[in-house]
């Protein structure tokens, strides 16, 4: 069963805009963090490395979907795949984003434990694959599921602001936070097109306040 | 009493220890320079070892460690990597 959302007619194209960005920037990130982790070895930089990159390819195949859908390009794409109807490639490319999205959450999550469990682990992406699979309605238990564990990641950042204090921990605390609202906003869309824009515009605010962030750090 | 150090700066620490010997130093320089436990230093050098940032040699003299070109890298981007690892929260 395919759950669609709601999409402001003078939206379209530009969420296909913004999903390329969001793709780009949490790919510049990923990029580093590998950087430091092949500079310092450390296990922490190299999950959120891999976070990131599982992020960036959620976001490619979300932007890929949508731009099929607005450019009408899916018809050919389900002849050429020879996919019985246009739902299956959508089913496809949901699934691929919400698998990608949550993998990237998970590793986030599982980096803020800071725990090297290999049974923690496996069974935090057990238990979120299958309620995702398992579910009737995909779409709820996805942006549900993202929301909770965006809100784990959100406390670790307020603990580690609270510690030490650093604006620029502020600015990603801030940034998970808008994450966090976005995602929010995601599950109201299917009943209000307008959550769907605001969700973006939500995502897009976060997603700048990393790059500044790295940016920062580069130039440093 | 100083603040707490964190698991990059104690590297830090025993990488300039080695670096400031020109590059080679006895463990027990090590001990006094990077200010560890006997116990500490052997973890961190086994790790260090593990990881390319030291080699350890056995000589007529006793036990040396050197520094490799990963450990000068280390050293030369280590402002960087704190800065990355502090700023999105991940020490």
């Amino acid at each position: 069963m395919v759950h669609m959302y709601l999409i402001p007619q003078w939206f379209f194209g530009y969420d296909v805009l913004l999903e390329l960005l969001f793709a780009f920037v949490t790919l510049l990130v990923a990029i580093y963090a590998f950087k430091v982790y092949k500079l310092s070895g450390e296990n922490q930089p190299l999950l959120f490395g891999v976070s990131f990159i599982f992020i960036s390819a959620s976001y490619m195949a979300q932007s890929f979907l949508n731009f099929m859908i607005v450019s009408e390009l899916n018809r050919d794409i389900c002849n050429a795949m020879k996919l019985a109807n246009i739902d299956t490639l959508n089913a496809l490319g949901i699934y691929f984003h919400t698998f990608f999205f949550i993998s990237g959450l998970l590793f986030l999550v599982y980096m803020t434990l800071k725990t090297k469990c290999a049974k923690t682990f496996s069974l935090m992406f057990i238990l979120a694959y299958a309620l995702l699979w398992f579910a009737s309605n995909t779409f709820y238990t996805f942006y549900f599921l993202s929301s909770v564990l965006l809100t784990y990641i959100l406390i670790h950042y307020l603990v580690a602001f609270v510690r030490k204090k650093q604006k620029r921990t502020l600015l990603v605390l801030v940034a998970f936070a808008f994450l966090l609202f976005g995602s929010i906003h995601f599950i109201f869309s299917i009943n209000h097109s307008l959550f769907y824009a605001l969700g973006h515009m939500l995502g897009l605010v976060a997603y700048i306040l990393i790059l500044i962030n790295l940016i920062i750090v580069i130039n440093k | 009493m100083g603040a707490k150090r964190d698991r990059l700066q104690v590297i830090k620490d025993i990488l300039n220890a080695i670096k400031d010997k020109n590059g080679r130093i006895k463990p027990t320089h090590i001990l006094y320079k990077a200010n560890l436990s006997h116990q500490m230093m052997n973890e961190y050098l086994k790790e260090l070892i593990e990881k390319g940032f030291i080699t350890e040699e056995n000589t007529k003299k006793g036990k040396t460690y050197s520094l490799t070109n990963k450990g000068f890298d280390y050293l030369s981007k280590y402002n960087l990597m704190v800065d990355f690892v502090d700023s999105f929260g991940l020490g």
